[in-house]
C-alpha cells in the first residue's frame, strides 16, 4: 500500500481509475476464493446436518435443503442402537485415557530433552523421524498379531496404549518446542530460593506449560476419537468398538440404507468435540503449526 | 498426526534458540546446576516415552519386516521361513500391480488437487486480517472429523438418487451420473474426500509460511511494478517452498497410506477401480487372512513412502529451497 500512496500524485486520472478497478477486482477475487473455501468446507457438513433431520422417505422425496418436516427419527434410530451407545462410551474412555497417558509420558520426556544434557538425548531424533516412516497402516497387522499373542484383542486398554504410541512422537516434539521457550531464569530463581526439582516442576514448569498440555491433550483425544485403522485391527466384538468402526459398520449394511441415521451418527461423532475444540482453537492451531515450522 | 514435523531439523541444543545472544554465556554450567541433584533424573524422565515409542512403533515394523519372510502353508498351520517368496509372489500378482497403479492415480490426484486448493486458500487467507480467526476456524473443521464420518458425508453429497449434486445437474436438464458406480468417477470422489480431510493441515502449513514472509520484499516488488500474480509466482511461492515441500511430503504420506476414506467410501469398488495398495493390504490381511502376504505389502508401502520422502527432500535440496 505504501508504494501506491507514494506514487499516487504522479498518476494521471486514467491510471488512477485503472488502479482502483484492479484493487477492487483483487479484493473481490480474494473474497470469491474465501467464499469457495467456506462452501468447500461447510457444505458437506451442512448437507449431512440437513439429511439427519429428514425421514428416510423424505431423503429422496423432499429435495429441499431445509427439511420441510424436520424430525428427530434419525437421531432416535441411532440412539436406540446398542452399538452406538457402547461405542460412544468406549470412544470417550479411550480418548481420555490416551490424553492422560500421552501427557504422563510426554511431559517428563520433553522436559528432560530440553533441560538436561545426557547420553541418549540424540534419541529425540527418534521422535521426529519414526512417525514419518511408520504410518498407522504399517502397524495394523503387526499390532493385531501381537495383541492376539498377548490375548489383548478387544480391550480398551490395548487401544489406549496403541494410540498413545502413535501420538507420543508429536506430543513430545510439540512440548520440546514449548519448553524451549520457558525462560530458564524462572527455574534458576526458584532454585536459588531452594526449590528442588520436584517443586520447581510442580510450581514453575507445569503451570507455564498448561496451554501446551491442553493442546496436546486435545490432539491426543482427537487422534483416539477418530482413529480407524487400528480399531479395525484391534477389536472384533461388538462391545469393544469405537465410534468410527461402528459408523463404518452402519454403512456396510445392505438393502434400504438408513441415510438420516448415518447422517445423524456422523453429526453426533462431531458435536461433542466441536465445543471443546472451538474454545481452544487458537492453542491448537498454534500447536500444529509450531510443530510444523520449527 | 505425526505428519507435521517432516523436513525439519530438530534442534538438539537444550533451551537455546539459535541466534539468541545469551547463547554463549549460558552453557553447560547452568545445565549442570539445574540437573545437579540427580544424574539419573533425565533418564528416568525420558525412558518411559522412549520405551513406549520403540515398543509400539519401531518394534512392530521390524516384526512386520521379519514376519514377511515367513508363510503358513495352509490356514492355521505353523509358519515356515520362505525368504523373499512373499515378495516375489507379490510382484507376480496382477492384483498388486493394479493396486499400485490405482494408488499412483490416487496419490497424484490428491497431490495436485490438494496443493492447488491449498495454495489458493492460503494466499486468500493471508490477505484477510480481521476475519482471519473465524475463517481459520471454519477451515480447520474437517480436521476434527474422522475419515469414516467424512466418507459418510461424501456418500450423501454424491449419492446418485438424492445427492444435491445430481439434483443440481438434473435441474439443468441433464441426467446426473452414478458417481460411485462408475470407476473413474468413484476415484474422483475418493480423491475429493481424501483432500477434504487433508486440506486443513496443508492450508495451515502454507499459511504459516506465507505469514513469515517479510512484507518489504513484496513492497519492493510492487514498486518495481510486479502484479499480484507475478509477486505470488516469483516471490511468495519460492519463499514458502520449504512449506510446499513439507505439504507435499505430508500429503503423499497421508494418501499413500490412507485406508479409512477409501474403505468407508467405496470399499475399493466398483470393480476394484479404487483398490489402492492399503486396500489391497487390508483385504489380504483381514478378508483373505493371509497375514504374512499382507505384511509384505505393508513393508512395500513403508519402503515406498520412505523413498518418496527422500526424493522430495533431495529434489528440494538440489534446487536450494530447503536447507
Amino acid at each position: 500500500m505504501s508504494a501506491q500512496t507514494r506514487s499516487r500524485s504522479q498518476r494521471t486520472p486514467g491510471e488512477r481509475f485503472v488502479a482502483a478497478v484492479r484493487r477492487r477486482l483483487r479484493r473481490t477475487g480474494i473474497w470469491v476464493v474465501l467464499a469457495f473455501l467456506a462452501v468447500w468446507t461447510i457444505f458437506p457438513i451442512l448437507l449431512t446436518l440437513s439429511i439427519s433431520f429428514k425421514t428416510r422417505a423424505d431423503v429422496s422425496a423432499d429435495p429441499g435443503f431445509i427439511p420441510s418436516n424436520p424430525t428427530l427419527q434419525g437421531y432416535a434410530s441411532v440412539l436406540a442402537q446398542e452399538g452406538f451407545r457402547s461405542a460412544f462410551i468406549n470412544s470417550l474412555v479411550v480418548g481420555l485415557g490416551t490424553s492422560v497417558l500421552t501427557l504422563a509420558l510426554a511431559v517428563p520426556a520433553a522436559y528432560a530433552f530440553v533441560r538436561f544434557r545426557f547420553r541418549g538425548r540424540h534419541l529425540l531424533l527418534l521422535f521426529t523421524l519414526l512417525p514419518r516412516l511408520i504410518p498407522g497402516l504399517g502397524l495394523m497387522v503387526p499390532l493385531y498379531r501381537l495383541a492376539v499373542w498377548l490375548g489383548a484383542i478387544d480391550q480398551l486398554l490395548t487401544l489406549i496404549v496403541a494410540f498413545t504410541g502413535t501420538v507420543l512422537p508429536l506430543a513430545v516434539w510439540l512440548l520440546v518446542g514449548f519448553f524451549q521457550h520457558v525462560p530458564r531464569e524462572l527455574e534458576e530463581a526458584a532454585m536459588v530460593d531452594g526449590a528442588a526439582l520436584p517443586k520447581r516442576v510442580r510450581y514453575v514448569v507445569l503451570p507455564l506449560a498448561l496451554p501446551a498440555m491442553i493442546t496436546i491433550g486435545v490432539l491426543a483425544f482427537r487422534e483416539a476419537w477418530n482413529e480407524f485403522n487400528l480399531v479395525l485391527a484391534l477389536t472384533s466384538s461388538p462391545g469393544s468398538r469405537t465410534l468410527p468402526y461402528e459408523l463404518f459398520l452402519m454403512t456396510q449394511t445392505t438393502g434400504f440404507q438408513n441415510n438420516p441415521g448415518q447422517a445423524a451418527f456422523a453429526i453426533m461423532t462431531i458435536i461433542p468435540f466441536i465445543f471443546v475444540y472451538l474454545r481452544i482453537e487458537r492453542f491448537v492451531v498454534g500447536g500444529i503449526t509450531s510443530g510444523a515450522v520449527k | 498426526m505425526s505428519v507435521v514435523n517432516s523436513g525439519t531439523r530438530p534442534s538438539l541444543s537444550p533451551g537455546q534458540r539459535p541466534g539468541s545472544p545469551r547463547k554463549r554465556q549460558r552453557g553447560p554450567r547452568l545445565d549442570i546446576t539445574l540437573a545437579g541433584q540427580s544424574k539419573l533424573a533425565p533418564y528416568l524422565f525420558s525412558a518411559p516415552a522412549i520405551v513406549t515409542v520403540s515398543l509400539l512403533l519401531a518394534y512392530p515394523v521390524l516384526y512386520g519386516l521379519y514376519n514377511s519372510l515367513f508363510r503358513a502353508p495352509s490356514l492355521g498351520a505353523p509358519e515356515e521361513f520362505v525368504g523373499l517368496e512373499n515378495y516375489s509372489d507379490m510382484f507376480a500378482d496382477p492384483a498388486f500391480w493394479h493396486a499400485l497403479v490405482r494408488s499412483a492415480v490416487f496419490v497424484f490426484g490428491c497431490l495436485i488437487l490438494g496443493l492447488i486448493l491449498g495454495l489458493f486458500f492460503a494466499f486468500a487467507l493471508n490477505r484477510v486480517i480481521r476475519q482471519l480467526r473465524f475463517l481459520r476456524a471454519i477451515t480447520i473443521a474437517p480436521y476434527i472429523i474422522s475419515n469414516v464420518a467424512a466418507a459418510v458425508m461424501f456418500r450423501l453429497v454424491f449419492n446418485s438418487d438424492f445427492g444435491l449434486l445430481n439434483r443440481t445437474i438434473e435441474f439443468f436438464g441433464f441426467d446426473g451420473p452414478g458417481w460411485l458406480s462408475n470407476g473413474t468417477l468413484a476415484m474422483v470422489v475418493v480423491i475429493f474426500c481424501q483432500v477434504w480431510t487433508d486440506l486443513p493441515l496443508t492450508i495451515l502449513l502454507l499459511l504459516a509460511g506465507l505469514q513469515t514472509i517479510d512484507t518489504s520484499y513484496l513492497d519492493a516488488a510492487r514498486v518495481d511494478g510486479a502484479t499480484g500474480w507475478k509477486r505470488a509466482w516469483h516471490l511468495s511461492i519460492p519463499l514458502i517452498s520449504p512449506q510446499i515441500v513439507i505439504s507435499t511430503v505430508w500429503l503423499s504420506y497421508s494418501t499413500l497410506t490412507g485406508l479409512g476414506v477409501v474403505l468407508a467410501l467405496t470399499g475399493g469398488g466398483p470393480l476394484k477401480a479404487t483398490q489402492t495398495l492399503p486396500m489391497e493390504m487390508y483385504s489380504t490381511a483381514f478378508t483373505d487372512l493371509e497375514m504374512n502376504e499382507a505384511l509384505a505389502i505393508a513393508s512395500f508401502i513403508l519402503i515406498l513412502n520412505a523413498l518418496l520422502t527422500l526424493v522430495y527432500v533431495t529434489v528440494a535440496r538440489r534446487y536450494g529451497t530447503v536447507e
